[in-house]
C-alpha cells in the first residue's frame, strides 16, 4: 500500500533521513520506535509529503507521490549524458568487458559519486516526465485517502466540531453538507461526544481534541492512518481514551503507521515494529521479536532506557 | 485673553470654522479613500509574499519586496512630492486622488507586513492539518489560516490606519487645502503663538476621527472574538 523507496531527507546540513526503504501491506499495523531525533516523525511526514524527501520516491497505492528520483530508475540513468560518455570512457579503459559488465560498472559509479546533473540531455528529461505521467498523482488526491493524527491535534480552532468533521468531505465534493453531516454525527456518537458538536476546539479537553481529530480524519474514509506521536501531548489521564479509540481502530483492520513512546501499546496493537536510529531503520520485526529478543546492540540500549 | 478665551473666540467665529471644516473634509475624504485602497493593496501583496513558490510567484514576490522595502525605507513627503510633481503633473487632475494614490500606496506596505505577520502567527499545525485531509493550499488559505489571522491582524492594522489619518496633515506641503492648512491659514500674519491656537482646535478634530476609528476597531474586534465563545 505505501512503499517508501530509499529516501533521504535534509534539512540544510542536519541529515535526519538516510536512506529509509520500507513497505507496508494493506491491514499491517506499523508501530516507529525510537529515539527523538532518530527521524520517525519525518519519515511518517514524508509519507503523506507533509514533508518532501530530498531523495527518494513514496508510493502509495502504486502511486507515484514525489518526484522521481532518476537513481531509482535504470533506463532513466541509461538517457543520461554522463553515463553515455561514463560508458564511453570505461570502454575504452576496458576494452576486454562486455557492454552489460560496463553497463553496471556505470550504473553503480553514478550512483555511488552522485553524478547526475540539472540537465542531462532531452531523452533523460523526456523519460523523467514519462514516469509522472504515467505513475504520478495529485497530492491533495493521495492525502484525500490518507488520514493523518498530529501531537498537537490540530484542530481547526475558528470551526466547531461539526464543522471541524464536514469541512474537508464538503470542500472536496465528496459529500453534500447534510450527508457529511450525518456521518460526523455517527463518528461523534461513536465516541461519546455528540453533545460537543457545536463546541469550539478550545473549549475541549486534550483527550477530547485527539479524539475529534482522529474521526475528523475518519470522515474522509481513508485506506491508511497515519498517527504521529498522538497521546505524547496529553494528560496521563487522557491517554487510555485515545489508545482505546486507536486499538478499536486497529481491530477494524485498519492499515496503520503509528509513532509513538508507548511501548505497552506499540506491542499490543502493532503487526511489525520498525526501530529507528540515526535516520535509518535499525532494526524491524514482530513485536514480540523485537522487545523481547532484540538483535541490534542500540535497540537492546534503548529498550532498556524506555521499559 | 488667555489660551481657553482664543479658542472659544475661534469656534465662535463662523469665517474661521468655515475655512476648519473645508480643511476637515478634505483630510477625512483623503484619509478614507486611502484606508481603502492601502488595505486592498496591502491584502493582495500580504496573499503573494505567503504564497507558494512558483515561476510566475517569483517574479510578483521580488516586486512585492522591491515595493514594501521602498515604501517603507523613503519618508512620506518625498514619496507625496514624486506622487504630485512627477508622475501626476498633467494640469487639472484632482489633486485629492493624487494624494489618495500616494497614500494609499503608502500605507498598503506597511498593512501588508502587518497582514503577513498575522498570517505567520497561525500555528502551522492548522495548515498542515488542512493539507493532511486534501485540501488545497487555498482552500486551507481562505477558510482556516485567514479566518484566525483576521483577529490578530486587527490591532495592528488599526494602528496603522490612526498612523495615516494623522500623517495625511503633510499634504499641506504640496498646497493641499486640508486640516492642518486650515490651521496654517487661521493662524498667518501674526508671530508663531499665534498658530497654537487654531493648530490646538484641529487637533480636537484629529482627535475625534481616531477616536471614532477606535471605537469602530473594538466594534470589530469584539464580534470576531465573540465567534470564539472565548
Amino acid at each position: 500500500m505505501i512503499s517508501v523507496n530509499n529516501i533521504y531527507k535534509y534539512f540544510g546540513d542536519l541529515k535526519v533521513l538516510n536512506g529509509v526503504s520500507c513497505e507496508i501491506e494493506k491491514g499491517e499495523r506499523i508501530v516507529i520506535i525510537g529515539p527523538s531525533g532518530s527521524g520517525k516523525s519525518t519519515l511518517l511526514r514524508c509519507m503523506n509529503l507533509l514533508e518532501h524527501p530530498t531523495y527518494g520516491e513514496v508510493w502509495v497505492s502504486s502511486k507515484l507521490l514525489t518526484p522521481p528520483d532518476p537513481y531509482l530508475h535504470f533506463d532513466v540513468i541509461k538517457k543520461s549524458k554522463t553515463y553515455n560518455s561514463l560508458f564511453e570512457q570505461l570502454k575504452a579503459e576496458n576494452p576486454n568487458l562486455s557492454d552489460n559488465e560496463l553497463e553496471e560498472m556505470a550504473i553503480k559509479k553514478i550512483k555511488a559519486e552522485d553524478l547526475l546533473k540539472k540537465y542531462e540531455g532531452s531523452e533523460y528529461k523526456k523519460a523523467l516526465k514519462q514516469i509522472t505521467k504515467d505513475f504520478g498523482i495529485d497530492i491533495n488526491l493521495a492525502r484525500q485517502n490518507m488520514g493523518m493524527v498530529f501531537q498537537h491535534f490540530n484542530l481547526f480552532n475558528n470551526l466547531t466540531v461539526i464543522d471541524n468533521l464536514t469541512l474537508a468531505p464538503v470542500q472536496l465534493g465528496l459529500k453534500t453538507k447534510e450527508e457529511a453531516e450525518k456521518t460526523a454525527m455517527e463518528l461523534l456518537k461513536r465516541i461519546n461526544l455528540e453533545d460537543k458538536r457545536d463546541e469550539y476546539p478550545s473549549k475541549l479537553s486534550g483527550g477530547q481534541k485527539q479524539r475529534i481529530a482522529i474521526v475528523r480524519a475518519l470522515a474522509m474514509s481513508p485506506d491508511v492512518m497515519l498517527f504521529d506521536e498522538p497521546t505524547s501531548a496529553l494528560d496521563p489521564e487522557m491517554v487510555g481514551e485515545v489508545l482505546d479509540l486507536i486499538k478499536e481502530l486497529a481491530n477494524e483492520g485498519m492499515t496503520m503507521v503509528i509513532v509513538t513512546h508507548e511501548m505497552g501499546f506499540a506491542r499490543e496493537v502493532g503487526t511489525r515494529v520498525l526501530f529507528m536510529d540515526g535516520g535509518v531503520i535499525a532494526e524491524e520485526g514482530a513485536p514480540s521479536e523485537l522487545f523481547d529478543n532484540p538483535k541490534n546492540p542500540r535497540t537492546v540500549q534503548f529498550l532498556k532506557a524506555v521499559l | 485673553m488667555n489660551f481657553f478665551e482664543k479658542i472659544f473666540e475661534l469656534f465662535s467665529t463662523e469665517k474661521y470654522m468655515d475655512i476648519i471644516f473645508e480643511g476637515f473634509k478634505t483630510t477625512v475624504i483623503i484619509s478614507v479613500f486611502a484606508a481603502i485602497l492601502g488595505l486592498l493593496i496591502g491584502t493582495m501583496v500580504a496573499l503573494v509574499s505567503i504564497s507558494e513558490v512558483s515561476p510566475v510567484t517569483k517574479v510578483l514576490k521580488a516586486i512585492c519586496k522591491v515595493y514594501i522595502t521602498i515604501i517603507r525605507g523613503t519618508p512620506m513627503a518625498l514619496q507625496l512630492f514624486i506622487m504630485a510633481y512627477v508622475i501626476f503633473t498633467f494640469r487639472g487632475f484632482p489633486e485629492e486622488v493624487t494624494a489618495i494614490i500616494a497614500f494609499g500606496i503608502n500605507s498598503g506596505a506597511y498593512v501588508a507586513e502587518n497582514i503577513r505577520g498575522g498570517i505567520l502567527s497561525v500555528d502551522i499545525g492548522q495548515t498542515e492539518a488542512g493539507r493532511a485531509l486534501g485540501l488545497t493550499s487555498r482552500v486551507t488559505m481562505f477558510k482556516i489560516v485567514i479566518p484566525q489571522a483576521i483577529k490578530n491582524v486587527i490591532p495592528a492594522i488599526g494602528n496603522e490606519l490612526i498612523a495615516l489619518i494623522k500623517e495625511t496633515s503633510i499634504v499641506s506641503m504640496i498646497g493641499m487645502f486640508d486640516l492642518t492648512m486650515a490651521a496654517k491659514i487661521i493662524g498667518s500674519g501674526n508671530n508663531m503663538a499665534s498658530y497654537v491656537v487654531p493648530m490646538s482646535v484641529v487637533a480636537l478634530f484629529y482627535l475625534a476621527i481616531v477616536y471614532l476609528l477606535t471605537f469602530a476597531i473594538k466594534l470589530i474586534e469584539k464580534r470576531l472574538r465573540a465567534s470564539d465563545k472565548r
